[in-house]
């Protein structure tokens, strides 16, 4: 038991330069998450997408002693592959395997990072994907898009400004050249956290620290964060393409990361207006489930991407900067402005109001048990792990269900005010016909709503307050851009 | 009946066939048709539900009512006498579960990750509102607003549509015609079917329609006694559908979609296959073929994506549904001048499996792929859960899933060769193509 011990304990401290997370268990999978703490923030300002096609080149290219075809081969019979996902301030290799295929599945992903080939045919092919991830993929997923473009406003001026993919005009220019420098700059030991669970053997993991020792100690340059400019007035961004409804996302910066005390007080709160996915949310009753309005409205206090796909976070998307979002999804145009009131007036609700003791303990209690649910594999164990190295705080199943366990409603309506607020945000709003959505938003007028069925009084008496609340956005706030024109 | 399994690794094909499903489950029928499947796992303290209701868009055969099985799911979340809507959503948020649900062609399932001890609480509430569900005229109209705004968010997403497309083309009398979203029409007229939607309920929401998958840190006994306690009561029903069976195709078809943004262009090429079986290889030949003709590892793939690098992606998949299903071929293409192209590649890549066996050592590679990827599925309750139920939703038994992988098992080159040469044929055939404007993609 002894021996055991020692090993977590050395499995978890800092090697050399590198970091460690270890997390050994009795399974027959062994999962990796291999991080490196250089993300799009570290793009050249002209070069945005440089991270992420690096990583590409590395998760979907071919090795100096093995083409693309010949990995692809080689992980087919295994059910294996290398995923790659690059945000502002990480990216990261994931990927699973069977402990039966672990030595060559591992001897793959050694090749593919420490020994990129770096072939033309490799770039030219992949260069191609991350253009048309961007001008097809992102361009026709209205609320993704929303999303995005919500971010590259808020952070405008500072790092964390571009999509982390980046833009189709600089991937277009970007030569396998400065592929190689970035890589060769940023993947470092000093930039690196090294993550596995499951089903290893303690020589394995000694041999994986001494194969990563390859890599340079020292890190590349690395941006300081700049402030981000204050929001002066209610901006509106409409994004205009030919689509059926219109799709929100509404937003600001907020001075809080999951390392901030305020932390689990701001998630109680956030989950009471809108748990994701999730149909107990404040907003999702009032905007779809008394009026039908739409799919599904959720609120944010970290960067949630995917939101469609998952039905929990993905990890490694740790910032320095995060920002508080609601995501309204697509609704029909007529009761677009509606809806965009509705939002509003649920978040001012909720400053004014805050929770009830009633609410804060069922906001509470739920997200003492989901936690268990967020870090149930293997995988999301590992990931939230390195997070929480990242952040520097404790596990963070035991660090949330502890700093709950404290938390009182005072804490979560006092984070609240001191977080939140219901002016200066930015909104964006993907929509057919932009210009006309542009006048009656500027125009502000009152945008009753009709309902296919009876309303109880409550809800009818609510809309007189919602069909006239300000909106508070000028027409010089409004911008309306193409939607063949973000990210350009 | 408790059907005995021994934990086994996959990967050892050599040996005699081992049991992909790796889990000893109890199964059991109570009398008033519904079925109990418990599988207890080695993850600790999480148990998962689900609930397993074998009515999909499949059962959706009058005219008018596609989508129905759909809305019904969502139907299901507005409360009972006992449990309105809101106390419902309350003691889930209390227990801090995970519960949501969905739809496909054959079934609908309900599905809630909890913690062990409150598994009581769960299956009594989900039995409350399978036998006790009520909600008003007003709440029906307002959550099929709700599946409308679940086809819009759906319909920026050419996908989407191009789904659409191949099925209303390549079937006739199938209720496969539509998707499980189903016609717009018929979705912005749900408002007016309330009674329909009475109807509906007293039909499908029965015991013998209805399997119930408990999987986690549970032991049988216990729960048998709870689902004897809350589900008991629940009444058989009597109805069963007539779902037309689709008349043979008697030539090959196409349909173009042109599509109003930018966009990469798309062929996709479909044939008629077989329905889900477990017990001969035809079906299970063509999921073969699928991987060896169009996976990455696939010839076509490495030169059409890797290559040549005419296309974005590539990817096929062999049917498994209730009723005969498609063969689907989907090739996003990076310049439209390849279009034509890349369906004759596609459609020579076919011949070649027609005319001679593959490779033995292929094979071999597609059947271990096939053990691994099952297994590395099943990496916590929830996710064994959701394995199960797919075939509980085909055979109302997790022992299909073991019954398909020993047939992959015994597949031999010329299987596949058969399988290929039987339903990848000209008459049985759907392409659909989809263009957006001039402007696309990477130059």
């Amino acid at each position: 038991m002894k021996s055991l011990l020692a090993f977590l304990l050395m499995a978890s401290s800092a090697v050399a330069q590198m970091r460690v997370m270890a997390l050994p268990a009795k399974s027959p999978l062994v999962t990796f998450r291999i991080v490196f703490t250089a993300g799009s923030a570290c793009d050249p300002t002209d070069k945005p997408g440089l991270a992420y096609l690096t990583a590409m080149m590395l998760a979907q290219g071919g090795t100096k002693t093995q083409t693309y075809r010949q990995i692809l081969d080689a992980l087919f019979p295994m059910a294996s592959s290398l995923s790659a996902q690059v945000d502002k301030e990480m990216t990261t290799f994931a990927g699973e395997t069977h402990v039966d295929n672990l030595q060559e599945y591992y001897g793959l992903v050694r090749g593919m990072l420490l020994d990129p080939g770096w072939r033309e045919d490799d770039f030219k092919r992949l260069k191609d994907a991350a253009i048309n991830n961007l001008r097809v993929t992102l361009r026709a997923n209205d609320e993704e898009l929303a999303k995005e473009v919500l971010y590259q406003n808020i952070y405008a001026g500072t790092p964390y400004e571009h999509y982390s993919a980046g833009t189709a005009g600089s991937l277009e220019k970007m030569t396998l050249d400065d592929v190689r420098h970035f890589y060769a700059s940023q993947y470092s030991q000093s930039h690196l956290i090294l993550g596995i669970a499951g089903g290893y053997s303690p020589s394995f993991l000694e041999a994986m620290k001494r194969d990563f020792r390859a890599l340079p100690e020292g890190a590349g340059f690395h941006p300081r964060n700049q402030p981000i400019k204050p929001i002066e007035a209610n901006r509106a961004v409409i994004v205009d393409k030919d689509t059926r409804s219109v799709a929100f996302s509404i937003g600001f910066p907020i001075l809080l990361t999951r390392a901030s005390p305020d932390y689990p007080a701001l998630l109680v709160a956030t989950s009471f207006l809108g748990q994701h996915r999730m149909s107990g949310g404040r907003l999702y009753d009032r905007m779809r489930e008394q009026r039908g309005l739409n799919y599904g409205d959720y609120a944010y206090i970290e960067y949630f991407p995917n939101g469609m796909y998952l039905m929990e976070p993905s990890p490694n998307l740790a910032r320095t900067r995060q920002i508080f979002q609601i995501w309204i999804r697509p609704v029909e145009p007529p009761t677009a402005a509606f809806a965009l009131r509705l939002g509003l007036y649920e978040l001012h609700r909720l400053i004014q109001r805050g929770l009830s003791e009633e609410e804060f303990e069922r906001s509470r209690d739920f997200l003492t048990k989901y936690v268990n649910v967020l870090t149930r594999t293997k995988s999301a164990e590992l990931g939230y792990a390195i997070d929480s190295l990242y952040y520097g705080i404790p596990n963070y199943n035991l660090y949330i269900k502890t700093a709950l366990a404290k938390l009182t409603r005072e804490d979560v309506n006092r984070a609240i005010k001191r977080y939140l607020r219901a002016d200066h945000l930015v909104m964006v709003a993907v929509a057919k016909n932009g210009e006309e959505l542009r006048k009656q938003l500027a125009d502000d007028d009152p945008s009753p709503m009709t309902y296919n069925s009876p309303k109880p009084a409550e809800i009818a008496e609510e809309d007189k307050t919602v069909e006239k609340w300000p909106l508070n956005l000028k027409a010089e706030h409004i911008t309306v851009v193409k939607a063949d024109e973000v990210f350009q | 009946m408790v059907i005995g399994a021994c934990f086994v690794l996959p990967g050892q094909a050599a040996q005699a066939p081992q049991k992909i499903f790796p889990y000893s489950y109890s199964q059991e029928d109570l009398p008033n048709g519904l079925r109990l499947v418990t599988v207890p796992t080695e993850y600790p303290n999480i148990v998962a539900t689900y609930i397993v209701v074998q009515a999909g868009s499949r059962n959706e055969v009058e005219p008018g009512h596609t989508g129905f099985a759909h809305l019904f799911e969502h139907l299901m979340f507005k409360g009972t006498e006992k449990y309105p809507h809101a106390r419902y959503e309350d003691t889930l948020k209390r227990i801090g579960a995970a519960s949501n649900a969905f739809t496909s062609n054959d079934y609908t399932c309900f599905y809630t990750v909890f913690s062990k001890e409150d598994l009581a609480t769960v299956l009594a509430m989900e039995a409350d509102r399978f036998q006790n569900l009520k909600y008003s005229e007003a709440e029906f109209k307002t959550e099929s607003l709700a599946v409308l705004g679940e086809y819009n968010k759906n319909s920026s997403n050419p996908m989407a549509r191009l789904s659409e497309v191949i099925f209303d083309t390549a079937f006739d009398r199938s209720t496969y015609k539509h998707t499980t979203m189903g016609f717009l029409k018929d979705i912005q007229d749900m408002p007016h079917q309330y009674e329909y939607s009475l109807k509906y309920f007293g039909r499908y929401y029965r015991p013998e329609y209805t399997t119930i998958l408990v999987v986690g840190d549970v032991k049988p006994k216990p729960v048998r006694e709870l689902v004897d306690k809350y589900w008991g009561a629940w009444k058989h029903g009597d109805y069963s559908p007539a779902i037309p069976a689709e008349p043979p195709q008697q030539g090959a078809r196409t349909a173009h979609v042109d599509w109003p943004t930018a966009t990469l262009p798309i062929v996709a090429i479909a044939f008629k296959g077989p329905a889900y079986d477990d017990a001969s290889k035809d079906m299970a030949a063509l999921d073969a073929l699928a991987f060896l003709a169009f996976s990455a590892s696939s010839e076509l793939y490495q030169r059409l994506v890797i290559r040549e690098q005419k296309l974005d992606t590539l990817s096929g998949s062999a049917p498994g549904s209730v009723d005969p299903g498609l063969f689907d071929i989907i090739a996003r293409v990076k310049q439209a001048g390849d279009m034509d192209y890349v369906r004759d590649q596609i459609l020579a890549a076919i011949r070649t499996f027609q005319e001679r066996p593959v490779d033995a050592a292929r094979l071999e590679a597609v059947k271990m792929r096939l053990r691994y990827q099952a297994a590395m599925r099943m990496t916590s309750s929830d996710a064994v859960a959701q394995v199960a139920a797919s075939y509980v939703a085909l055979r109302r038994t997790p022992e299909s899933m073991n019954r398909l992988y020993d047939l992959y098992a015994r597949l031999t080159p010329e299987d596949v060769q058969n399988a290929a040469s039987k339903y990848l044929v000209e008459s049985a055939r759907t392409i659909v193509t989809l263009t957006g404007p001039a402007s696309g993609g990477a130059q």
